[in-house]
């Protein structure tokens, strides 16, 4: 994929996963082509199974494809080591998963923070994107709270703040709406698509949360590991 | 922030982090007390076989070591004891001459060896006369009395107040017979010696043997072991344009030395068993807690941690409860060591080690009784957690992630 074609955030070619399952392979995916552009607000979705969360994962670089070529924000990702892929992840994506994975022991303004200690950004600017992010997701007041302090829908929101803070390329997420109440749920997608609007950040859920999928700009469903739709609104 | 996250781990898994730090801290202390005890029996043994017998450092005329003749003798032995005692490390020297010879009392006779001492400089130098366990010691002159060992005294069934004859060959080729009185008996904490030895005025066996104004030996005691090297190496080269040799206890008595270094490496061989158990228990809990904190460090890996940033908290969280450990473990080692220093371990019946006997084994607070340790316990908590954190570090973010 040439540098020049950067309205492209990531390319798949012909991705193909495949597990062994107690020494059965199991073909997760099977020859996915796709191209996402940069500020897409995508939904992904599918029965489970379809192969949704082991797609995001490859498209991060936290999995690795058996066959076909990934890239994302222009580089190749098998190319990468894994020092390289850490890196490269920190730099240009933002994760938010369905059971929000916060740093346990850190509080709610650590957790925001750590990425940005990870990429060396100075302690001024740090605190100012911390606070920034927080107001942003309406987390003011509960910095010093560890995650086991607050309800699940203020843990993920902090898990949007850590995924944002660094001003990624690319926010994957994985059924963020699935540990929440469809209130809490609401306001946590109005929150994100906000947030797209006003950053042009791109956005790739997977999902099987009707309000997710309503809110999307993009459709695609996947089924027995492969593209069956790819609408966009 | 990666030490941060060590140093709360750590909190977070109280009972885990206490359970570590006891192993690390029980095997510190055991590590230290047994080198304290061993340390503190083998200056008690050392110090009682040199201090108290046979000197921190023996002078002699050249070859006499190797082939101990009453013929080769120091002759002007009062000068070379001055230039000894001008050494600021010297506390002490004593002159003694040695001769075999057959020893009567009454019916019976055996070979006995001959000691004489200087009464006055042998009582400085090795406390001669508080090892007369019967009768009284030798008078500072001449006047024909003996004292022999113990065994010796069972031997010949000798008492008090009998007489003891010699018969030898004295230096000059002559008929060496006298008669002496039996006015003590000895112990000096070496039965083979006890069994074997008369000691008389060196003026008495000076005249016995025939050897006026000679001597076989100088015993030299210093204030301070650590300065027996230094001091043999300045009264070598005192004594540099003379045919006399100048021995550090480990030399003239090589077969003790040997031993007590064969019976340390045994200890080592104690305390490597007593630290590798220790290691396999600190192994177990940091590859459950790897094990258990599996999905974060997939989440840590996946937000950006590198996997040497990861190694680094497994190792540091480690590190840390091992120094804690060590702090803890060398106050407990220190107080338990201070305490067997003082108190020390009485045995029911006394011990034989080299030949020396004793009831009480003291320990001691020495450096070696916490370095030792303190590198143990470190290097082995550090290599143990080496697995564990490469475990943790290769870490696939979407498999470990799945884990729950």
């Amino acid at each position: 994929m040439e540098q020049t074609q950067d309205k492209r955030v990531i390319v798949t070619e012909d991705v193909t996963k495949v597990y062994e399952a107690d020494g059965i392979p199991v073909n997760a995916l099977n020859g996915v082509d796709l191209t996402i552009n940069k500020g897409e607000f995508t939904a992904l979705v599918g029965p489970s199974g379809s192969g949704k969360s082991t797609f995001l994962n490859i498209i991060s670089g936290l999995d690795t494809p058996t066959d076909g070529k990934v890239f994302l924000s222009g580089k190749f990702l098998s190319e990468l080591s894994s020092k390289e892929l850490s890196d490269f992840r920190r730099d240009n994506i933002g994760f938010v998963f369905q059971a929000y994975n916060l740093l346990p022991v850190l509080t709610v303004e650590e957790n925001v923070e750590y990425i940005m200690l990870l990429a060396g950004v100075p302690k001024s600017e740090r605190q100012k994107r911390v606070t920034s992010m927080l107001n942003s997701v309406g987390l003011e007041g509960v910095e010093d709270r560890l995650p086991t302090q607050l309800s699940g829908g203020q843990q993920q929101r902090v898990a949007i703040a850590r995924a944002m803070v660094s001003e990624p390329d690319i926010i994957l997420a994985d059924e963020p709406t699935a540990n929440v109440d469809s209130k809490t749920g609401s306001d946590l997608l109005e929150m994100m698509s906000r947030l797209n609007a006003e950053t042009g950040m791109t956005f790739i859920f997977s999902t099987h949360d009707p309000m997710v999928m309503e809110s999307a700009h993009r459709l695609i469903t996947l089924r027995d590991g492969k593209v069956e739709t790819d609408e966009k609104k | 922030m990666i030490l941060k996250i060590a140093f709360r781990n750590i909190f977070r898994q109280k009972r885990r982090s206490i359970l570590t730090a006891l192993a690390m801290i029980v095997g510190f202390s055991l590590s230290s007390f047994t080198i304290g005890l061993s340390d503190g029996a083998y200056s008690n043994i050392i110090n009682m076989f040199t201090r108290n017998r046979l000197g921190h450092i023996q002078v002699h005329s050249t070859g006499y070591l190797d082939k101990p003749t009453i013929y080769n003798t120091i002759s002007d032995y009062e000068s070379i004891g001055e230039t000894i005692q001008s050494n600021a490390n010297v506390e002490a020297w004593t002159p003694r001459v040695y001769a075999g010879g057959l020893g009567s009392v009454n019916e019976k006779s055996m070979a006995i060896k001959v000691v004489g001492i200087d009464v006055v400089r042998e009582n400085q130098a090795t406390n001669f006369d508080k090892k007369v366990v019967e009768g009284k010691t030798l008078t500072e002159t001449a006047s024909h009395e003996a004292i022999i060992g113990i065994g010796l005294a069972k031997r010949l069934s000798a008492t008090v107040g009998n007489k003891i004859a010699f018969f030898s060959q004295a230096a000059d080729g002559s008929i060496a017979n006298d008669e002496y009185t039996i006015i003590g008996t000895i112990e000096s904490g070496d039965d083979a010696t006890d069994r074997t030895t008369c000691y008389l005025h060196i003026d008495d066996a000076q005249d016995l043997f025939v050897l006026q104004g000679r001597v076989h030996e100088i015993v030299v005691i210093v204030s301070n072991m650590n300065s027996i090297a230094k001091t043999v190496s300045a009264l070598e080269n005192s004594f540099n344009d003379r045919d006399i040799d100048v021995s550090p206890w480990q030399v003239f008595a090589k077969s003790f030395y040997i031993a007590m270094q064969t019976d340390r490496k045994g200890d080592a061989i104690s305390r490597f068993i007593i630290m590798f158990i220790v290691a396999i228990g600190v192994l177990n809990t940091v590859l459950m807690s790897v094990l258990e904190r599996t999905r974060e460090y997939g989440v840590l890996k996946a937000v950006g941690t590198k996997p040497s940033q990861i190694f680094g908290l497994v190792v540091s969280e480690v590190t840390i409860i091992a120094l804690v450990s060590v702090c803890v473990g060398a106050i407990i080692g220190t107080v338990i060591n201070y305490l067997f220093s003082v108190y020390g371990i009485t045995y029911p019946t006394e011990i034989t080690f080299g030949g020396m006997k004793m009831k009480t084994l003291y320990g001691a607070v020495t450096t070696a009784s916490l370095v030792i340790p303190t590198i143990t316990v470190m290097l082995s908590a550090i290599l143990v957690s080496l697995f564990p954190a490469i475990k943790a570090a290769r870490i696939i973010p979407a498999k470990a992630m799945r884990i729950h």
